[in-house]
């Protein structure tokens, strides 16, 4: 732990306000330049190109990642606690391959040309699909051992639907264009919609809310949860259940965005100490925070999306991680 | 609020914000702005509006205009701004613009993030044929008022359409192939195929090979295929097949072996405007040299 | 029901069978007494102790303090019953300290009676470390602390000797006599037959089957000695620890 117990207690305050600030960034920074005076204006709508650019483009771009990060962040502190793996992450289960595959058909096939809500519709059918063998296996109580193999199984197959609309629809480059350009993950122009389609993360959350002594149980071992009054499986279950919301809700959203789920709990962890009642809302926090940094990095970087900046940064980061873990 | 003054506001709002965009306009740029502001996405719809509109009507141009792997009006397009390549609607309001020309693959969420913003989209859906391309034109030529323009332009184009076929009268059609070394070839239903129809050219892919769209040919059959000329993309003949002699199996053909290259502009294998008339006589000059004096 | 219960006891285990690990064990414990379950390596030990935790299914039935097990919440179960595994392995670096609270998680607070559970185990000076920095034998006390704090009637250990320095095993043996003394219940198993003498009683494993119940004297007769374990016990002048 680098911070101490005093300071850790400060930590989701600090984290509230470094949100804020990322937030007041995202408002702030985009192609058309507004100054402060602008923003304020276009925020009370009077002045109607900044007010477009504001509510129409920036706003809803801000919440849908905040949603996403929050969502990432917590499926991955889940991830870990679950499978008593700090390496662990929310693409395990095939989840977000599973929303790539329903992506890559919707925008292969041209449905998603037809109407904007059919893209986000087959990412979750296709996360479903993922989400419904790992809640079968966890319903009947298999091993994690059993479900990371299931998780890998899923990965590859449903990795090899999306390898194959790229390779049937050549003939359209601009929808293979499309397709690997929403696997990069991303929160360009996303509207009103996307946050709807995103609620289900909030309702996520408060659920996982009051888990997170019964997680810091779990995740020592299952046998001794068991024997300390946990229910195991019923936990594991709704664990399981609000990962895969989650995460299939924000691939839907946003397309595949790796390594948030990896990297955020890691850090919090090293902050502030594995507390899952402190982490909780942390990971919320601070996956929103990261998300929104990227995100802004990215944008000022020149129109990086939001998949390759948290990839640049997180696979060195898992390579650092992989140094300090024997 | 009852409906009724949602709608009046919505309208004063909307009278109001054309305003301000005229004034904000002028404000940043010091200058009195055109009350066309056009910005093109694709390179299809850049071809046309800089055929058709006034300098001062393009405010930006897509992000391939300029380059003449793949523009036609590589040259014209150097002295516009061009969009960035994974830009958002931002992006693209930042030139302001009073209307965007799209194409049916361009992202629907940016389409419905313009029209949200209040700016008027045109999506072209239509390009595989010259007919296709007219029809764009005179679409194009409505919203900028310059229908005459486009009537000129497609007289040209008919004009030499029918010098062409006249030219080709009684030719005998060669037979083509366009080899690429992504491993998949133009067949039927594409620009290609439609390059040959006008060309004098027979595009084997979809004759023998029963291709549809781009797609892997059958390699060991393709060997037998009786290739005339491979069309190729490209400055320089030379350069252009050099690849193609150490690529399997084109490397065994006999057209490569000899050299038997009908060369064209690389932008006019892919040409959805009406320049691609400027690829029908390419290619019908370079497939059959002996017809034209 | 044919396992039916009889008189009050702490645990009782009918018919047990795991398949390929244990066959037909039955065994009651009553209350206040301190337990040795002893055999050889694969003898159905640990097996033993997870069936009377309730943690593995076997066929026939496990009764705490007469109730069946299956009956029990969770919860309930928590506070009824503190199970000790043989290896400690902790992934993440909670503290000592938070660890042993967690035995308090059946009961709902996370303080009563931990830093007692943490002096008994010799704990409070590692009251802070990240228990994935200990020793082997600092994190079996850790272990141990746990299900302490639980302040369960029945306590099952498995081997918790086994890591422990020397003073520390007795001091383990000194609690485990003082929590029989006050009414719970311990069992629990290990590998050294001489500690078996400071025993109430000793159940002997072999092969899955349970061969003899009853205090160690009777147990751990000669002929026992030497056809489950291949030793013979000779007594000698030697070397007795103490703590001091």
């Amino acid at each position: 732990m680098i911070l101490s117990a005093r300071s850790s207690r400060n930590a989701l305050p600090g984290a509230l306000l470094l949100l804020a600030a990322a937030a007041v960034l995202s408002l702030a920074v985009g192609d058309v330049r507004l100054g402060p005076a602008r923003i304020w204006d276009g925020l009370l709508h009077r002045d109607a190109l900044a007010s477009t650019v504001l509510w129409q483009i920036r706003l809803p771009r801000m919440a849908v990642g905040v949603l996403v990060g929050a969502a990432l962040g917590a499926a991955g502190l889940i991830m870990q606690a679950y499978f008593r793996n700090s390496l662990a992450s929310p693409d395990l289960l095939g989840v977000s391959t599973g929303g790539a595959a329903g992506a890559a058909v919707a925008i292969g096939t041209g449905w998603a040309a037809v109407s904007l809500w059919a893209l986000p519709a087959a990412a979750l059918a296709g996360s479903f699909v993922a989400m419904g063998a790992v809640l079968i296996l966890a319903r009947r109580g298999a091993s994690t051992e059993r479900l990371l193999l299931a998780g890998v199984a899923l990965n590859a197959l449903l990795g090899a639907v999306t390898a194959y609309i790229l390779s049937r629809y050549t003939d359209v480059y601009q929808r293979n264009a499309q397709i690997l350009f929403w696997l990069m993950g991303g929160l360009e122009d996303r509207m009103g919609m996307h946050i709807m389609i995103a609620l289900p993360i909030p309702l996520a959350a408060l659920a996982l809310w009051p888990l997170g002594r019964p997680m810091d149980l779990l995740s020592l071992g299952e046998a001794e949860a068991q024997s300390l009054g946990i229910d195991v499986r019923r936990l594991r279950r709704r664990l399981i259940a609000i990962a895969t919301v989650m995460t299939a809700t924000a691939t839907a959203v946003a397309g595949t965005v790796g390594f948030v789920g990896l990297i955020v709990p890691h850090i919090l962890r090293l902050l502030v100490g594995p507390e899952h009642r402190r982490l909780v809302p942390l990971a919320l926090v601070g996956g929103a925070v990261f998300v929104l940094g990227c995100d802004l990095i990215g944008r000022m970087a020149g129109g990086l999306r939001l998949g390759i900046v948290t990839a640049l940064i997180g696979g060195p980061f898992f390579l650092w991680l992989l140094r300090r873990h024997p | 609020m009852p409906p009724g003054a949602k709608r009046l506001l919505r309208s004063v709002a909307a009278v109001l914000a054309a305003a301000t965009w005229v004034v904000d306009a002028r404000a940043v740029d010091g200058a009195a702005v055109s009350p066309v502001r056009v910005v093109s996405q694709t390179v299809g719809t850049d071809e046309m509006l800089i055929a058709l509109a006034d300098p001062g009507q393009i405010a930006a141009l897509s992000k391939l205009a300029a380059d003449p792997e793949f523009s036609a009006v590589a040259a014209q397009a150097a002295g516009y701004p061009r969009l960035e390549p994974n830009g958002d609607a931002e992006s693209v309001l930042r030139y302001r613009p009073t209307l965007v020309l799209c194409a049916n693959y361009s992202r629907a969420e940016l389409v419905a993030q313009l029209r949200r913003a209040g700016v008027r989209v045109l999506v072209f859906a239509d390009y595989t044929t010259m007919d296709d391309a007219y029809a764009n034109l005179r679409r194009l030529a409505r919203e900028l008022g310059a229908e005459a323009r486009a009537e000129r332009l497609i007289a040209g184009c008919r004009l030499r359409m029918d010098r062409l076929s006249r030219t080709l009268r009684g030719v005998t059609p060669a037979r083509v192939i366009a080899p690429s070394v992504y491993g998949a070839i133009p067949g039927a239903d594409t620009t290609f195929q439609d390059l040959c129809d006008h060309a004098g050219a027979i595009n084997l892919a979809a004759t023998l090979g029963h291709l549809r769209g781009h797609a892997p040919p059958p390699v060991e059959q393709m060997l037998t295929w009786p290739v005339d000329e491979v069309v190729l993309g490209g400055w320089n003949a030379g350069e252009a097949l050099a690849p193609f002699r150490q690529l399997s199996p084109y490397e065994y053909m006999d057209a490569v072996k000899s050299g038997r290259v009908a060369l064209v502009k690389p932008y006019q294998l892919s040409c959805v405007s009406f320049h691609r008339v400027d690829g029908y006589e390419a290619l019908a000059r370079a497939l059959h040299p002996g017809a034209f004096p | 029901m044919a396992f039916a219960p009889s008189s009050l006891n702490a645990l009782e285990v009918a018919g047990a069978t795991v398949p390929g690990r244990i066959e037909w064990v039955s065994l009651r414990l009553p209350p206040g007494m301190m337990v040795g379950l002893i055999g050889p390596n694969g003898s159905g030990k640990s097996t033993l102790l997870d069936v009377a935790a309730g943690l593995l299914p076997a066929t026939g039935a496990v009764f705490w303090g007469n109730r069946p097990v299956g009956t029990l919440s969770p919860l309930e179960r928590g506070r009824s019953a503190a199970w000790v595994p043989q290896e400690a392995r902790f992934e993440f670096g909670f503290t000592v300290r938070s660890v042993v609270a967690q035995g308090r998680y059946a009961h709902g607070d996370d303080d009563q009676g931990v830093d007692q559970a943490l002096a008994s185990l010799d704990l409070t000076a590692l009251a802070a470390r990240p228990v994935n920095r200990l020793s082997g034998g600092e994190r079996q006390r850790v272990l141990l602390a746990r299900a302490l704090a639980t302040a369960a009637p029945l306590q099952l250990w498995d081997e918790p000797l086994a890591a422990l320095d020397p003073r520390h095993a007795l001091e383990v043996l000194l609690l485990a006599r003082r929590l029989a003394d006050a009414g719970s219940t311990i069992l629990f198993s290990l590998q050294d037959l001489r500690v078996a003498s400071c025993l109430d009683a000793v159940v002997l494993m072999e092969g899955g089957r349970l061969r003899a119940f009853g205090p160690p004297d009777s147990v751990l007769t000669p002929v026992a000695l030497a056809e489950v374990f291949g030793v013979r016990a000779r007594s000698a002048p030697g070397t007795i620890f103490e703590l001091a």
